[in-house]
Protein backbone atom coordinates (compact mmCIF):
# COMPACT_ATOMS: atom_id res chain seq x y z
CA UNK A 1 0.00 0.00 0.00
CA UNK A 2 2.76 2.38 1.03
CA UNK A 3 4.79 1.41 -2.04
CA UNK A 4 1.83 2.22 -4.29
CA UNK A 5 1.44 5.64 -2.65
CA UNK A 6 5.13 6.44 -3.21
CA UNK A 7 4.95 5.24 -6.82
CA UNK A 8 1.83 7.36 -7.36
CA UNK A 9 3.69 10.37 -5.95
CA UNK A 10 6.56 9.89 -8.40
CA UNK A 11 4.20 9.43 -11.35
CA UNK A 12 2.30 12.57 -10.23
CA UNK A 13 5.44 14.73 -10.04
CA UNK A 14 6.92 13.36 -13.29
CA UNK A 15 3.61 13.82 -15.09
CA UNK A 16 3.20 17.42 -14.00
CA UNK A 17 6.82 18.22 -14.88
CA UNK A 18 6.05 16.93 -18.39
CA UNK A 19 2.89 19.06 -18.37
CA UNK A 20 4.94 22.09 -17.35
CA UNK A 21 7.01 21.73 -20.51
CA UNK A 22 4.41 20.45 -22.99
CA UNK A 23 0.96 21.60 -21.90
CA UNK A 24 1.21 24.86 -19.91
CA UNK A 25 1.64 28.03 -22.02
CA UNK A 26 4.45 30.56 -21.58
CA UNK A 27 3.91 33.97 -20.00
CA UNK A 28 4.65 36.76 -22.56
CA UNK A 29 7.20 38.78 -20.59
CA UNK A 30 8.98 35.78 -19.08
CA UNK A 31 9.17 33.61 -22.21
CA UNK A 32 10.83 30.21 -21.73
CA UNK A 33 11.91 31.22 -18.22
CA UNK A 34 8.25 30.77 -17.17
CA UNK A 35 9.08 27.13 -16.47
CA UNK A 36 11.37 28.06 -13.59
CA UNK A 37 8.18 29.02 -11.73
CA UNK A 38 7.12 25.36 -11.42
CA UNK A 39 10.33 24.38 -9.64
CA UNK A 40 11.48 27.56 -7.96
CA UNK A 41 8.33 28.54 -6.07
CA UNK A 42 7.47 25.01 -4.84
CA UNK A 43 11.08 24.60 -3.70
CA UNK A 44 10.93 27.94 -1.86
CA UNK A 45 7.58 26.96 -0.36
CA UNK A 46 8.92 23.58 0.84
CA UNK A 47 11.93 25.41 2.34
CA UNK A 48 9.65 27.61 4.42
CA UNK A 49 7.42 24.65 5.32
CA UNK A 50 10.40 22.50 6.34
CA UNK A 51 12.16 25.17 8.37
CA UNK A 52 8.88 26.18 10.05
CA UNK A 53 8.27 22.50 10.84
CA UNK A 54 11.77 22.29 12.30
CA UNK A 55 11.22 25.31 14.56
CA UNK A 56 7.85 24.02 15.78
CA UNK A 57 9.35 20.64 16.67
CA UNK A 58 12.32 22.29 18.40
CA UNK A 59 9.95 24.23 20.64
CA UNK A 60 7.88 21.07 21.19
CA UNK A 61 11.06 19.22 22.17
CA UNK A 62 11.83 21.79 24.87
CA UNK A 63 8.28 21.50 26.18
CA UNK A 64 7.88 17.70 26.07
CA UNK A 65 11.41 16.21 25.82
CA UNK A 66 10.51 13.47 23.38
CA UNK A 67 13.34 12.36 21.10
CA UNK A 68 10.91 12.10 18.18
CA UNK A 69 10.56 15.89 18.11
CA UNK A 70 14.32 16.15 17.75
CA UNK A 71 14.27 13.68 14.83
CA UNK A 72 11.59 15.80 13.17
CA UNK A 73 13.46 19.06 13.85
CA UNK A 74 16.81 17.78 12.54
CA UNK A 75 15.33 15.91 9.57
CA UNK A 76 13.24 18.79 8.33
CA UNK A 77 16.17 21.23 8.76
CA UNK A 78 18.32 18.99 6.54
CA UNK A 79 15.64 18.60 3.89
CA UNK A 80 14.78 22.31 4.15
CA UNK A 81 18.39 23.23 3.41
CA UNK A 82 18.37 20.93 0.39
CA UNK A 83 15.23 22.57 -1.00
CA UNK A 84 16.61 25.99 -0.08
CA UNK A 85 19.66 25.31 -2.24
CA UNK A 86 17.36 24.28 -5.12
CA UNK A 87 15.27 27.45 -4.67
CA UNK A 88 18.35 29.67 -4.44
CA UNK A 89 20.06 28.15 -7.48
CA UNK A 90 16.94 28.12 -9.65
CA UNK A 91 16.13 31.69 -8.60
CA UNK A 92 19.69 32.76 -9.29
CA UNK A 93 19.65 31.19 -12.77
CA UNK A 94 16.34 32.91 -13.49
CA UNK A 95 17.72 36.22 -12.20
CA UNK A 96 20.68 35.93 -14.58
CA UNK A 97 18.32 35.36 -17.50
CA UNK A 98 15.88 38.14 -16.59
CA UNK A 99 17.77 40.73 -14.56
CA UNK A 100 21.23 40.16 -15.99
CA UNK A 101 22.98 39.17 -12.78
CA UNK A 102 23.00 36.09 -10.59
CA UNK A 103 22.57 37.92 -7.32
CA UNK A 104 20.83 41.23 -6.57
CA UNK A 105 20.09 41.19 -2.81
CA UNK A 106 16.44 41.23 -3.63
CA UNK A 107 14.45 40.99 -0.32
CA UNK A 108 13.43 37.44 -1.04
CA UNK A 109 16.92 36.44 -2.09
CA UNK A 110 18.09 37.95 1.16
CA UNK A 111 15.55 36.23 3.40
CA UNK A 112 16.05 32.79 1.84
CA UNK A 113 19.81 33.20 2.08
CA UNK A 114 19.35 34.19 5.69
CA UNK A 115 17.34 31.02 6.37
CA UNK A 116 20.15 29.05 4.75
CA UNK A 117 22.67 30.66 7.14
CA UNK A 118 20.47 30.07 10.21
CA UNK A 119 20.06 26.38 9.42
CA UNK A 120 23.63 25.93 8.24
CA UNK A 121 24.61 27.12 11.71
CA UNK A 122 21.98 24.79 13.21
CA UNK A 123 23.55 21.76 11.51
CA UNK A 124 27.09 22.90 12.42
CA UNK A 125 25.98 23.17 16.03
CA UNK A 126 24.42 19.69 15.97
CA UNK A 127 27.55 18.21 14.46
CA UNK A 128 29.68 19.40 17.35
CA UNK A 129 27.69 17.76 20.18
CA UNK A 130 27.98 14.00 20.74
CA UNK A 131 25.48 13.25 23.49
CA UNK A 132 22.03 12.88 21.82
CA UNK A 133 19.99 14.43 24.66
CA UNK A 134 22.30 17.40 24.99
CA UNK A 135 22.42 17.83 21.22
CA UNK A 136 18.63 17.83 21.05
CA UNK A 137 18.30 20.33 23.90
CA UNK A 138 20.95 22.82 22.77
CA UNK A 139 19.96 22.80 19.11
CA UNK A 140 16.33 23.30 20.15
CA UNK A 141 17.37 26.34 22.21
CA UNK A 142 19.23 27.76 19.21
CA UNK A 143 16.30 27.09 16.91
CA UNK A 144 13.90 28.80 19.32
CA UNK A 145 16.12 31.90 19.35
CA UNK A 146 16.28 31.84 15.54
CA UNK A 147 12.48 31.93 15.70
CA UNK A 148 12.85 35.48 17.04
CA UNK A 149 15.28 36.53 14.31
CA UNK A 150 13.46 35.25 11.23
CA UNK A 151 10.35 37.48 11.29
CA UNK A 152 12.56 40.48 11.95
CA UNK A 153 14.55 39.89 8.83
CA UNK A 154 11.34 39.71 6.86
CA UNK A 155 10.34 43.13 8.26
CA UNK A 156 13.78 44.76 8.25
CA UNK A 157 14.98 43.78 4.81
CA UNK A 158 12.08 45.09 2.68
CA UNK A 159 12.49 48.58 4.09
CA UNK A 160 16.18 48.58 3.18
CA UNK A 161 16.18 46.91 -0.25
CA UNK A 162 13.95 47.49 -3.25
CA UNK A 163 12.26 44.40 -4.70
CA UNK A 164 12.76 43.21 -8.27
CA UNK A 165 10.75 40.04 -7.70
CA UNK A 166 8.30 39.28 -10.52
CA UNK A 167 5.13 38.70 -8.60
CA UNK A 168 4.71 42.21 -7.19
CA UNK A 169 5.80 43.66 -10.56
CA UNK A 170 4.07 41.44 -13.12
CA UNK A 171 1.03 40.56 -11.11
CA UNK A 172 0.29 43.09 -8.36
CA UNK A 173 -3.29 41.81 -7.91
CA UNK A 174 -2.13 38.34 -6.85
CA UNK A 175 -2.29 35.15 -8.84
CA UNK A 176 -5.95 35.28 -9.83
CA UNK A 177 -5.37 36.32 -13.48
CA UNK A 178 -2.99 33.41 -14.08
CA UNK A 179 -3.77 31.18 -17.05
CA UNK A 180 -5.75 28.18 -15.71
CA UNK A 181 -3.28 25.69 -17.22
CA UNK A 182 -0.35 27.44 -15.53
CA UNK A 183 -2.27 27.59 -12.27
CA UNK A 184 -3.21 23.90 -12.36
CA UNK A 185 0.36 22.77 -13.15
CA UNK A 186 1.79 25.10 -10.52
CA UNK A 187 -0.50 23.97 -7.69
CA UNK A 188 -0.17 20.31 -8.71
CA UNK A 189 3.61 20.57 -8.44
CA UNK A 190 3.31 22.54 -5.20
CA UNK A 191 1.23 19.70 -3.72
CA UNK A 192 3.56 17.07 -5.18
CA UNK A 193 6.69 18.69 -3.73
CA UNK A 194 5.02 19.10 -0.32
CA UNK A 195 4.10 15.40 -0.34
CA UNK A 196 7.68 14.58 -1.38
CA UNK A 197 8.92 16.54 1.63
CA UNK A 198 6.72 14.65 4.07
CA UNK A 199 7.71 11.31 2.55
CA UNK A 200 11.46 12.05 2.78
CA UNK A 201 10.96 13.45 6.30
CA UNK A 202 9.18 10.26 7.29
CA UNK A 203 12.15 8.20 6.06
CA UNK A 204 14.56 10.50 7.91
CA UNK A 205 12.59 10.31 11.17
CA UNK A 206 12.55 6.53 10.97
CA UNK A 207 16.33 6.34 10.46
CA UNK A 208 16.67 8.75 13.39
CA UNK A 209 14.61 6.42 15.59
CA UNK A 210 16.76 3.46 14.51
CA UNK A 211 19.92 5.40 15.35
CA UNK A 212 18.58 6.20 18.82
CA UNK A 213 17.68 2.55 19.38
CA UNK A 214 21.09 1.40 18.18
CA UNK A 215 22.82 3.82 20.58
CA UNK A 216 20.63 2.64 23.45
CA UNK A 217 21.36 -0.99 22.62
CA UNK A 218 25.07 -0.26 22.51
CA UNK A 219 24.93 1.41 25.93
CA UNK A 220 22.91 -1.51 27.36
CA UNK A 221 25.40 -4.00 25.90
CA UNK A 222 28.34 -2.14 27.37
CA UNK A 223 26.62 -1.99 30.75
CA UNK A 224 25.86 -5.71 30.78
CA UNK A 225 29.37 -6.71 29.65
CA UNK A 226 30.76 -4.41 32.31
CA UNK A 227 28.63 -6.17 34.93
CA UNK A 228 29.71 -9.67 33.84
CA UNK A 229 33.40 -8.76 34.07
CA UNK B 1 15.28 23.22 41.42
CA UNK B 2 16.46 26.74 40.74
CA UNK B 3 15.30 28.27 43.99
CA UNK B 4 18.48 27.89 46.00
CA UNK B 5 18.67 31.65 46.02
CA UNK B 6 15.34 33.15 47.05
CA UNK B 7 13.63 35.59 44.71
CA UNK B 8 14.19 38.54 47.06
CA UNK B 9 17.93 38.11 46.70
CA UNK B 10 17.93 37.23 42.98
CA UNK B 11 18.92 40.76 42.02
CA UNK B 12 21.78 40.48 44.48
CA UNK B 13 22.85 37.18 42.88
CA UNK B 14 22.89 38.74 39.41
CA UNK B 15 24.90 41.67 40.78
CA UNK B 16 27.32 39.32 42.54
CA UNK B 17 27.91 37.37 39.32
CA UNK B 18 28.42 40.58 37.36
CA UNK B 19 31.00 41.76 39.92
CA UNK B 20 32.71 38.39 39.90
CA UNK B 21 32.94 38.48 36.09
CA UNK B 22 34.44 41.96 36.10
CA UNK B 23 36.95 41.01 38.77
CA UNK B 24 38.00 37.81 36.95
CA UNK B 25 38.36 39.70 33.70
CA UNK B 26 40.33 42.50 35.35
CA UNK B 27 42.76 40.04 36.90
CA UNK B 28 44.07 38.86 33.53
CA UNK B 29 42.45 41.31 31.06
CA UNK B 30 43.00 38.53 28.56
CA UNK B 31 39.59 38.88 26.86
CA UNK B 32 39.63 42.66 26.94
CA UNK B 33 43.11 42.91 25.46
CA UNK B 34 42.27 40.44 22.71
CA UNK B 35 39.05 42.26 21.82
CA UNK B 36 40.65 45.71 21.79
CA UNK B 37 43.56 44.47 19.73
CA UNK B 38 41.13 42.87 17.32
CA UNK B 39 38.98 46.01 17.07
CA UNK B 40 41.93 48.35 16.56
CA UNK B 41 43.64 46.15 13.94
CA UNK B 42 40.45 45.53 11.98
CA UNK B 43 39.50 49.21 11.95
CA UNK B 44 43.04 50.16 10.92
CA UNK B 45 42.88 47.61 8.13
CA UNK B 46 39.51 48.84 6.87
CA UNK B 47 40.27 52.56 7.01
CA UNK B 48 43.70 51.97 5.49
CA UNK B 49 42.12 49.98 2.66
CA UNK B 50 39.33 52.46 1.87
CA UNK B 51 40.89 55.81 2.81
CA UNK B 52 38.98 58.87 4.10
CA UNK B 53 35.22 58.38 3.94
CA UNK B 54 33.81 61.69 5.22
CA UNK B 55 31.35 61.96 2.31
CA UNK B 56 30.19 58.32 2.27
CA UNK B 57 27.87 57.74 5.26
CA UNK B 58 26.71 54.38 3.79
CA UNK B 59 30.22 52.89 3.71
CA UNK B 60 31.10 54.48 7.07
CA UNK B 61 28.07 52.93 8.78
CA UNK B 62 28.68 49.48 7.31
CA UNK B 63 32.39 49.48 8.21
CA UNK B 64 31.77 50.73 11.75
CA UNK B 65 29.31 47.91 12.48
CA UNK B 66 31.40 45.24 10.82
CA UNK B 67 34.37 46.25 12.99
CA UNK B 68 32.22 46.27 16.16
CA UNK B 69 30.60 42.93 15.27
CA UNK B 70 33.95 41.28 14.64
CA UNK B 71 35.46 42.59 17.85
CA UNK B 72 32.41 41.37 19.78
CA UNK B 73 32.36 37.95 18.14
CA UNK B 74 36.05 37.49 18.85
CA UNK B 75 35.51 37.56 22.60
CA UNK B 76 31.90 37.61 23.87
CA UNK B 77 31.70 33.82 24.26
CA UNK B 78 34.53 34.13 26.73
CA UNK B 79 32.28 34.55 29.79
CA UNK B 80 30.83 31.03 29.56
CA UNK B 81 33.74 29.21 27.98
CA UNK B 82 35.94 30.33 30.88
CA UNK B 83 33.63 28.58 33.37
CA UNK B 84 33.64 25.37 31.37
CA UNK B 85 37.40 25.37 30.85
CA UNK B 86 38.17 25.97 34.50
CA UNK B 87 35.42 23.49 35.58
CA UNK B 88 33.66 26.08 37.73
CA UNK B 89 30.24 25.91 36.06
CA UNK B 90 28.87 23.29 38.46
CA UNK B 91 29.92 25.35 41.46
CA UNK B 92 28.33 28.45 39.98
CA UNK B 93 25.09 26.55 39.41
CA UNK B 94 25.01 25.54 43.06
CA UNK B 95 24.84 29.15 44.18
CA UNK B 96 22.62 30.69 41.50
CA UNK B 97 19.88 29.76 39.01
CA UNK B 98 20.64 29.53 35.27
CA UNK B 99 18.71 32.76 34.64
CA UNK B 100 20.65 34.64 37.33
CA UNK B 101 23.96 33.37 35.97
CA UNK B 102 22.95 34.33 32.45
CA UNK B 103 21.77 37.80 33.47
CA UNK B 104 24.98 38.43 35.36
CA UNK B 105 27.00 37.37 32.33
CA UNK B 106 24.77 39.42 30.04
CA UNK B 107 25.47 42.49 32.18
CA UNK B 108 29.17 41.74 31.99
CA UNK B 109 29.07 41.27 28.21
CA UNK B 110 27.22 44.56 27.85
CA UNK B 111 29.79 46.41 29.99
CA UNK B 112 32.55 44.71 28.02
CA UNK B 113 31.00 45.85 24.75
CA UNK B 114 30.69 49.44 25.99
CA UNK B 115 34.38 49.49 26.90
CA UNK B 116 35.31 48.21 23.42
CA UNK B 117 33.04 50.80 21.81
CA UNK B 118 34.44 53.63 23.95
CA UNK B 119 37.84 52.93 22.39
CA UNK B 120 36.84 51.80 18.91
CA UNK B 121 34.20 54.37 17.91
CA UNK B 122 36.28 57.56 18.51
CA UNK B 123 39.30 55.94 16.89
CA UNK B 124 37.18 54.91 13.92
CA UNK B 125 35.78 58.45 13.57
CA UNK B 126 39.31 59.85 13.70
CA UNK B 127 40.86 57.43 11.18
CA UNK B 128 38.03 57.44 8.66
CA UNK B 129 37.38 61.20 8.82
CA UNK B 130 33.73 60.69 9.75
CA UNK B 131 31.63 63.87 10.13
CA UNK B 132 30.31 64.71 13.62
CA UNK B 133 27.32 62.45 14.37
CA UNK B 134 23.92 63.55 15.65
CA UNK B 135 24.64 62.41 19.18
CA UNK B 136 21.13 61.42 20.29
CA UNK B 137 20.26 59.06 17.40
CA UNK B 138 23.86 57.86 17.07
CA UNK B 139 24.22 56.83 20.72
CA UNK B 140 20.67 55.42 20.68
CA UNK B 141 21.45 53.10 17.76
CA UNK B 142 24.79 52.16 19.32
CA UNK B 143 23.24 51.37 22.73
CA UNK B 144 20.25 49.39 21.41
CA UNK B 145 22.46 47.55 18.92
CA UNK B 146 24.83 46.65 21.76
CA UNK B 147 21.96 45.24 23.86
CA UNK B 148 20.88 42.95 20.99
CA UNK B 149 24.48 41.99 20.34
CA UNK B 150 25.12 41.18 24.00
CA UNK B 151 21.81 39.29 24.41
CA UNK B 152 22.39 37.09 21.35
CA UNK B 153 26.06 36.57 22.16
CA UNK B 154 25.37 35.59 25.78
CA UNK B 155 22.79 32.98 24.81
CA UNK B 156 24.86 31.55 21.95
CA UNK B 157 27.94 31.65 24.19
CA UNK B 158 26.09 29.53 26.74
CA UNK B 159 25.07 27.03 24.05
CA UNK B 160 28.49 26.90 22.40
CA UNK B 161 30.39 26.49 25.67
CA UNK B 162 28.82 23.01 25.95
CA UNK B 163 30.01 21.84 22.52
CA UNK B 164 33.30 20.67 21.07
CA UNK B 165 33.56 23.56 18.58
CA UNK B 166 33.50 26.43 21.11
CA UNK B 167 35.37 29.48 19.81
CA UNK B 168 35.22 28.53 16.15
CA UNK B 169 31.52 27.69 16.30
CA UNK B 170 30.53 30.82 18.23
CA UNK B 171 30.94 33.34 15.40
CA UNK B 172 29.27 31.08 12.85
CA UNK B 173 26.28 30.31 15.04
CA UNK B 174 25.64 33.81 16.35
CA UNK B 175 26.12 35.62 13.05
CA UNK B 176 22.76 34.59 11.50
CA UNK B 177 20.97 35.72 14.67
CA UNK B 178 22.74 39.07 14.50
CA UNK B 179 21.96 39.82 10.86
CA UNK B 180 18.61 41.57 11.52
CA UNK B 181 20.19 43.71 14.23
CA UNK B 182 23.15 44.44 11.95
CA UNK B 183 20.88 45.50 9.07
CA UNK B 184 18.84 47.84 11.31
CA UNK B 185 21.93 49.25 13.06
CA UNK B 186 23.76 49.95 9.79
CA UNK B 187 20.69 51.56 8.29
CA UNK B 188 20.13 53.66 11.43
CA UNK B 189 23.75 54.80 11.63
CA UNK B 190 23.70 55.72 7.94
CA UNK B 191 20.42 57.61 8.37
CA UNK B 192 21.74 59.73 11.25
CA UNK B 193 24.84 60.71 9.22
CA UNK B 194 22.70 61.45 6.18
CA UNK B 195 20.36 63.64 8.24
CA UNK B 196 17.34 61.35 7.84
CA UNK B 197 14.92 60.23 10.59
CA UNK B 198 16.10 57.24 12.64
CA UNK B 199 12.87 56.49 14.55
CA UNK B 200 11.88 53.33 12.66
CA UNK B 201 15.35 51.80 13.02
CA UNK B 202 15.43 52.63 16.74
CA UNK B 203 12.03 51.00 17.14
CA UNK B 204 13.19 47.89 15.26
CA UNK B 205 16.36 47.62 17.32
CA UNK B 206 14.43 48.02 20.57
CA UNK B 207 11.87 45.39 19.51
CA UNK B 208 14.62 43.00 18.47
CA UNK B 209 16.51 43.45 21.73
CA UNK B 210 13.29 42.89 23.70
CA UNK B 211 12.45 39.79 21.65
CA UNK B 212 15.91 38.32 22.25
CA UNK B 213 15.82 39.13 25.98
CA UNK B 214 12.34 37.64 26.39
CA UNK B 215 13.30 34.47 24.52
CA UNK B 216 16.48 34.25 26.58
CA UNK B 217 14.51 34.41 29.83
CA UNK B 218 12.37 31.47 28.73
CA UNK B 219 15.26 29.45 27.33
CA UNK B 220 18.02 29.79 29.94
CA UNK B 221 16.42 27.21 32.22
CA UNK B 222 16.75 24.65 29.43
CA UNK B 223 20.47 25.25 29.01
CA UNK B 224 21.91 23.35 31.96
CA UNK B 225 20.29 20.16 33.01
CA UNK B 226 22.66 17.31 33.55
Amino acid sequence: MKRIAVLALFVWIAGWIAAAFLWAPLVPVLGPTTRVLYFHIPAAWVTVLALGWSMVHSVLYLARRRMDHDHHAAGSAEIGILFCVVATLSGSMWAKAMWGSYWNWDPRETSIFFLLLVYGAYLALRASIDDPARRARLSAVYSAIAFVAVPFLIFVVPRIYFSLHPDPIINPQGKIDMDPRIRTTFFALLAGMSALFFWVLNLRVRTGRLETRATEAEIALEASSGRSR
Amino acid sequence: MHSRVTSSSSGAAVWAILRKECRTEWRTRYGLNAALLFAVTSLTATSFAVGPLGDRPDVLAALLWVVLLFAALASLHHAFVREVESHTMTLLRLVASPTQIALGKLGFNLAFLFVIEAVTVPLFALLSGAPAPRWGPFLGVLALGSVSLAAAATLVGAVVSQTRGRGALFAGVSFPLLLPMLAAAVSGTRAQWAGQPVTSELRLLAAYALGLLAASFVLYDHLWEE
